[in-house]
């Protein structure tokens, strides 16, 4: 059975993906019980939903990637369990939201299906993950500028592209995930959005985003292959990626395509503490 | 500062760059505000305020201006098709030594 939610739908007026927002919550309203926000009686008055906030989880729905009402959840300090955009959404379904200020038909298929699928996440139980009691034995080096630290691993198995991302290659598999130079200027990072376990990606295809309070960020993934495990710790626990973005905050495991190919378009430790210097030294981290 | 090369090809013989939607673009300047690279310029005085200034200082593979872009105003070229030009122009470096 779904859990209780309490909803936090953007409820945009301007845009059909904000009128879908409000009407999902309202479907989820009816069918789970759930509670609903509403985002403009809680920019003036917060007691009545801080209490419902933290009493149950929290599901957010944003119509388009302004992404309003997970602003809004970041100003009020609250956890989200789960986020949906509707306009990512729409795309995966390959349906194009209408321009108008009315849902049609069409809409409310969308809006159906939605609903069904989040049924469906709510009640699949996911595996744990394969090699979670992976050894990694990494030696780090590291790079200081002022009071940030950026360590980065000297493995020879390990590789990076210069969109600071990593994999650690173990036979046929290898791990990905994001840098500390990206954990670093992404400062608290809010939400992790994983590739599905049998996505096909392409080297240099996206495998993922995080995004924080101050921007997203798309996995660009080193190797090409196919997803067969995520870290599901990093649905409820994304700031793992900031305590350990090369262990614990793994991203994605994948079972490579071409390997050595893909090597070719790759750099390791020696050029990669280099690039990364010259960032450190370039960039204003604050 | 951008960095120069990209996988060791000259950035500027990388086609990667955002293309704007001026029918979809409403000028809100979040993308601006964004980008620490200074790849967009705000032109107050202009009918179109906002352009792509410095294309080159945009990251390879980065598109995450347009993942912050509320009407879906800001497109990229095909991942597959600049990987595989980076690599044909790799190899024509390598084949003039």
């Amino acid at each position: 059975m779904a859990e209780k939610y309490v909803i936090l739908p953007c409820n945009g007026l301007d845009k059909c993906a904000g009128l879908v927002t409000r009407e999902l919550a309202l479907k989820l309203h009816e069918r789970w019980d759930s509670e609903i926000i509403c985002p403009v009686f809680y920019r003036v008055s917060e007691a009545k939903y801080n209490k419902l906030a933290a009493e149950r989880p929290l599901l957010v729905i944003d119509g388009c990637p302004t992404r309003c009402a997970s602003k809004l959840a970041v100003e009020k300090n609250l956890k989200v369990a789960r986020r949906i955009i509707v306009a990512d959404e729409a795309k995966k379904h390959r349906i194009g939201l209408n321009d108008g200020l009315r849902i049609t038909d069409l809409e409310r298929r969308f809006i159906d299906d939605l609903f069904e699928e989040l049924n469906k996440i709510e009640e699949t139980v996911r595996p744990a993950s394969e090699n979670e009691a992976v050894s990694y034995n990494f030696d780090y080096e590291t790079i200081q500028n002022r009071k940030f630290i950026f360590r980065i691993p000297k493995n020879g198995e390990v590789f990076f592209n210069e969109n600071d991302c990593w994999a650690w290659v173990n036979g046929n598999r290898a791990r990905i995930g994001v840098t500390d130079y990206v954990q670093q200027n992404l400062s608290d990072i809010l939400y992790f959005y994983p590739p599905e376990v049998g996505d096909e990606i392409d080297q240099f295809g996206e495998s993922g985003s995080i995004e924080s309070s101050k921007a997203v960020f798309e996995l660009v993934s080193p190797f090409s292959g196919k997803v067969v495990a995520i870290n599901d710790k990093l649905a409820t626990n994304p700031e793992l990626i900031n305590e350990n973005p090369y262990e614990l905050g793994w991203i994605a495991e994948l079972e490579l395509t071409d390997p050595e190919g893909d090597k070719e378009l790759l750099i390791g430790f020696e050029r990669y503490i280099e690039i990364t210097q010259k960032k450190v030294e370039d960039a204003d981290v604050k | 500062m951008s960095e120069t090369t990209f996988m060791g090809v000259e950035r500027n013989l990388i086609d990667w760059k955002p293309t704007i939607d001026y029918s979809k673009c409403n000028y809100c300047m979040d993308c601006v505000e964004f980008c620490p690279h200074k790849v967009f310029e705000v032109r107050d005085n202009d009918e179109i305020r906002l352009i792509v200034k410095n294309p080159h200082n945009c990251v390879v593979f980065c598109r995450a201006c347009s993942k912050t872009c509320g009407p879906d105003a800001l497109s990229f070229p095909d991942k597959n098709a600049t990987t595989q030009r980076i690599k044909e122009i790799r190899k024509e470096m390598e084949s003039h030594g």
